[in-house]
This record gives C-alpha cells, structure tokens and sequence, in this order.
C-alpha cells in the first residue's frame, strides 16, 4: 500500500501555494482603489447589480461591491459608517432616525415599484379579473373563503401571505389592512421572496398573493383594483401617473450629501443612461 | 496508553477543542438570547408571532418541529433497521456493495436538493393525492425528512452489524440455532448500543434539518385545527430561523428571540443526547 500516503495532502508544496493564494487575494483587495460598498434591499438588489455592470464598463477604476441584506440592515450599517450607499424599499422609520440622531440620512429615490394582487391563471381565466379593496380584505382576514363568493369556481382560496418583515409586505398590507404589521388570518401559507411566492402561485390553480410588477407571468396574473366605479389595471401607465394605489418608491440611502466617486456613481444612477437600465428591468424610472 | 505519546496528545487537543467550541456556542447563544428571555419571558409560550407588535410565541414552531421529527422517525425506523438487516445478515454478498454504496451516495446528497424535490415532486402531489389547497404541509415535511434520515441511519445500522465478527455466527448455527434465532439472540443484543446511536444521529439530522423543511412546510405560526390534523402548513425552528435571521437587524429584540429559539433547538438536542446515553448506559450495567 505505498501509494496511500495521508501526509501527502498537508504537503508543504500545498502549503505554500494556499498562502501564496492569500496574499495575493488580500493585497488585491488592498490595492489603492476607492471601493463603494453598497448593501440592503433585496428588491433594489436586481437594479444596482445591473446599474454596476454597466457602471463599471467605463469607470474600470472604480471598486463596488453589492450585498443584498434588507432594507433595515442597508439603513443600519450606512448609519454606522460601514457602507457607503444604503439600498432601501422603504422610507426610512423614526426609530432608525432616532438610532442615529448624528447622522444625516441623505435618500435617493432611483425608481418606483408596485405591489400587485396576483391570482393564478385558473382563477383569472374563470372570470376574476378585479377586486375592491374590502374583497382582498376580506379574503385576508379569512371573511371570504370561496372563490364562488367573488364569482369564481367552487374552489377554497389559497390565500398566500409573505413574511412580516418583508418590504413588498409593508406596502400591500398598509393599503389592504391599514397597517404593515396587521395579523391575516386568513393564509394558508407564509412566503417569503418574490421568487417563492411567484412559483408558489404557478403551481396552484386557487392561490392569491402579493408581487412585485415584474414578476408577473403567464401563470400569476394581476387583479385589478376596483376603486369606486372604475377599474384599475395593474400596467406601467397606472403606476407612472399615479392613479395604481399600491406602489412604492426605491430609494438609495447616504450618510451626508455623497461625495466623490459615490457622487459619480449617484449621479450616473439618476441620468438618462441609468434610469434607461432601470426602466429596461421592468421597474419604473423616475424620469418619466 | 503512553501518557505523552503523539496520539495521546492529538487525542487530548482535538477532544478540548471540541469541548470548547461546544461550550463558546452555548455561551454566545445565552449571551444573545439573554435580552429576549428577560424582556418577553413567558410570552414565548404564545401562538402569535408578530414582531412589529413585539408578540414573539413560539408554540407553533415547537410544535412544529416535534411533529416533523416524529413523523420522519416512525417512517424511516421500520425502513432503515429492516433494511439494514437485510443487507448485512440475508441480502448476497454481490448486493451488498452495491446496496450499501448506493445508501451512502443518497446519504451524501445535499439537503437543499432534497428541498426541491419536495417542492417541485413531492408537495404537489401530495396536495392532489389529498385533496387539499396546498401540499406544503407538516405531513410533507415530514416524509422529506424520512426519505433524508432513511440512508443515514440505515448505512450506520448496517455497520452495526457487519462489523460483528463472523465467528459469532458461526459459532450459533453450530449449536443448532436457525439464521433468525441467531439474529435475535445473538446480534441484536450486540448492535443494539449502536442502533441507538444510529437513531439518535437520524433525529439530530431531522430536528436541524432547515432548507428541505423551510421550502415545503408553509410557512405559517399556526397550531394546526384540530391539532392533531398533520396535512396543514405549520413551522418549526428550524425554518423559522432560516426564513427570518437575514431580514432582522443585529441587537434588535427579534434578532434576541430568533437566537433563543437556536437556544432551545440546541437545548432539546442535548437532552435528548445525555438521556439517551443514560438509559443505554443503564441497560448495559444492568445486563
């Protein structure tokens, strides 16, 4: 049995090689560039990672890195001087001002995203095509229990909630509940991404969620809002002029004015060529 | 043993290193989770969980988890001893590698893959076969579990009993016992301290397990009603810890209480780990 040798994996050549491979990790990281450090929302998180791709085609000399935490660490950690550019799907809360009294939380708003009442595909074909505020409501607080109720199939709702921490959460329930942390005790299920939710609807055919626009398909259809005698569609000229209720604006959070290349790179985000990366992702840029 | 001999020494360091590593979880998990017991205290023993309103009742979520261990337990056991059996005592030699490798490849796959096949497999057709809304449930869950468990204990249950010498046997169907006599009087009562192991390595696993449970169980702080109706969605700590610890922020009263609820998972394990140990080191005094 020569050829098992178990000290060989510890070999010294091995050994070198691996601090080799940390020392040159380590002063690449250190090699003089400025580094934007960017963390928070995960609903901005799609957007920025793009906006830097393109970004960093002319600007090579500049360092970003992009964490994608939630809104409330985004905030946190610009208010603690670690990051420079905060992402937020949220206006920033009094408690988090009152953390921070020294700093001066400076936002950027980037773009707007709606939340949308999403049904499966079976239910939308069969005929539920809007709702009234009060029916959602209903349908949340567990008061409406069949589709038969609203005009569809004889079919009990699968009525999906999201995590309670959740951005798109806070914005649909002010608007359905009043409140962004109201009990529904009507669901069925407790999700927590867009992704989750969006599969979760594809696969039933009695589900109904809440999402964010673009990730609408061919399986998870947005309701629209019956507000008085009109009907609202959830479609990008409703949430540009105002008229779809439950949208959100998305922010970039600095400590201060941004200076510099955070300034640049700001700047960038908010001119034609970035808003354009903003609009092609399916959110709504601020220049229209 | 020599006392100061290369192994002795390698023994003694990895046994305090691990020792300590135990204990500086169990110190940061008390020091974490210090805040929250003092400031909510018996408000854990609630249903609703609703940090925005500072609720933070974690029955549903222990439910959950016994429940979800249980079911994966009283599915994989008859499985895994039996078929542990059956390939170390009665299956043909050629079988056996091939038996035995195939269960330890399963054994090796990552729970995450697991995870998506309950999803995508597993959920919905146990909400069609069912009848239900949704077949993301704790009964769904709890299958997963098994079918994870299953290789576990199974390759450990069947090392168990390989590595009884042969001349054991030998020396039973020389005395005239059948090839059953000699199972039951002979090698079970020598594999048996580790069986038990075998079993309570397959609990740990099915308690911890967080992805394949997060994706399939729902989701949802809720006892089921009635309680003992397994085909709801429900929650366990584990998937409530996995969903929510990346949304709350650091020091907060929520980030406090989701480390209290790792406390208790981590609490439960090792009782479950020293009473079993008791019981079997008592059986052996006994006996």
């Amino acid at each position: 049995m020569r050829f098992i040798k178990p000290k060989s994996f510890f070999s010294v050549g091995r050994l070198v090689a691996f601090c080799f491979l940390l020392f040159t990790s380590i002063s690449c990281v250190k090699s003089g560039r400025e580094t934007i450090k960017i963390d928070g929302s995960s609903t901005v998180t799609p957007i920025l990672d793009k906006l830097i791709e393109v970004y960093k085609i002319q600007n090579q000399d500049v360092n970003i890195t992009l964490n994608s935490s939630g809104s409330g660490t985004g905030i946190n950690l610009v208010g603690e001087g670690t990051i420079q550019i905060g992402m937020s799907s949220r206006d920033i809360e009094q408690a988090e001002l009152d953390r921070f009294k020294n700093v001066k939380f400076v936002t950027y708003p980037i773009g707007k995203d709606a939340v949308i009442a999403v049904v499966s595909s079976e239910i939308y074909d069969a005929g539920v095509k809007a709702l009234t505020r009060e029916q959602i409501q209903d349908i949340y607080l567990g008061k409406i229990k069949n589709w038969k109720e609203l005009g569809g199939p004889d079919k009990s709702i699968l009525v999906i909630d999201k995590e309670k921490s959740r951005g798109t959460r806070h914005v649909f329930m002010e608007y359905i509940l009043g409140n962004k942390d109201a009990e529904a005790p009507g669901a069925k299920l407790v999700l927590g991404s867009n992704n989750e939710e969006q599969t979760a609807i594809a696969q039933s055919d009695v589900a109904i969620g809440m999402i964010s626009l673009n990730w609408l398909n061919k399986d998870v259809k947005g309701l629209g809002l019956i507000i008085g005698d009109k009907t609202i569609e959830p479609n990008r000229e409703n949430i540009l002029n105002g008229t779809y209720p439950i949208a959100r604006e998305l922010f970039l959070v600095t400590n201060g004015q941004a200076e510099g290349n955070t300034k640049k790179f700001i700047d960038f985000i908010l001119s034609d060529e970035g808003q354009k990366v903003v609009n092609d992702l399916g959110y709504v840029s601020i220049k229209n | 043993m020599k006392k100061f001999s290369v192994g002795y020494v390698s023994v003694l360091t990895a046994k305090w290193i691990a020792t300590l590593i135990l204990l500086s979880i169990i110190l940061v998990l008390f020091i974490y989770s210090g805040e929250s017991i003092h400031q909510i205290g018996f408000g854990f023993l609630s249903e609703t969980w609703n940090p925005g309103n500072g609720q933070f009742g974690m029955l549903s979520m222990l439910y959950g988890s016994m429940a979800v261990t249980t079911i994966a337990l009283v599915i994989a056991l008859p499985f895994s001893i039996f078929g542990a059996i059956y390939i170390a005592e009665y299956s043909p030699v050629k079988y056996r590698l091939f038996l035995k490798s195939a269960m330890e490849l399963l054994a090796g796959i990552p729970s995450i893959v697991y995870g998506l096949i309950g999803v995508a497999v597993l959920a919905p057709l146990t909400g069609d076969l069912f009848g239900l809304t949704t077949g993301r449930t704790i009964a769904t869950a709890g299958i997963i579990l098994a079918l994870m468990v299953i290789p576990t204990i199974l390759t450990l249950c069947e090392d168990a009993f390989s590595q009884i010498p042969k001349s054991y046997r030998e020396n039973g169907f020389a005395l005239g016992l059948t090839r059953y006599e000699v199972l039951k009087n002979i090698l079970l009562p020598i594999a048996k301290p580790n069986v038990m192991a075998a079993i309570l390595l397959g609990f740990g696993r099915a308690i911890g397990e967080t992805m394949a449970v997060m994706l399939v169980i729902g989701g949802i702080d809720k006892l089921p009603q009635p309680i003992y109706q397994l085909f709801t969605p429900g929650q366990t700590l584990t998937s409530k810890l996995g969903r929510e610890v990346g949304e709350t922020a650091f020091n907060s009263l929520h980030f406090s209480a989701l480390i209290t609820l790792g406390l208790i998972l981590l609490l439960i394990v090792l009782t479950f780990t020293l009473v079993s140990k008791y019981i079997s080191s008592k059986k052996f005094r006994s006996a």
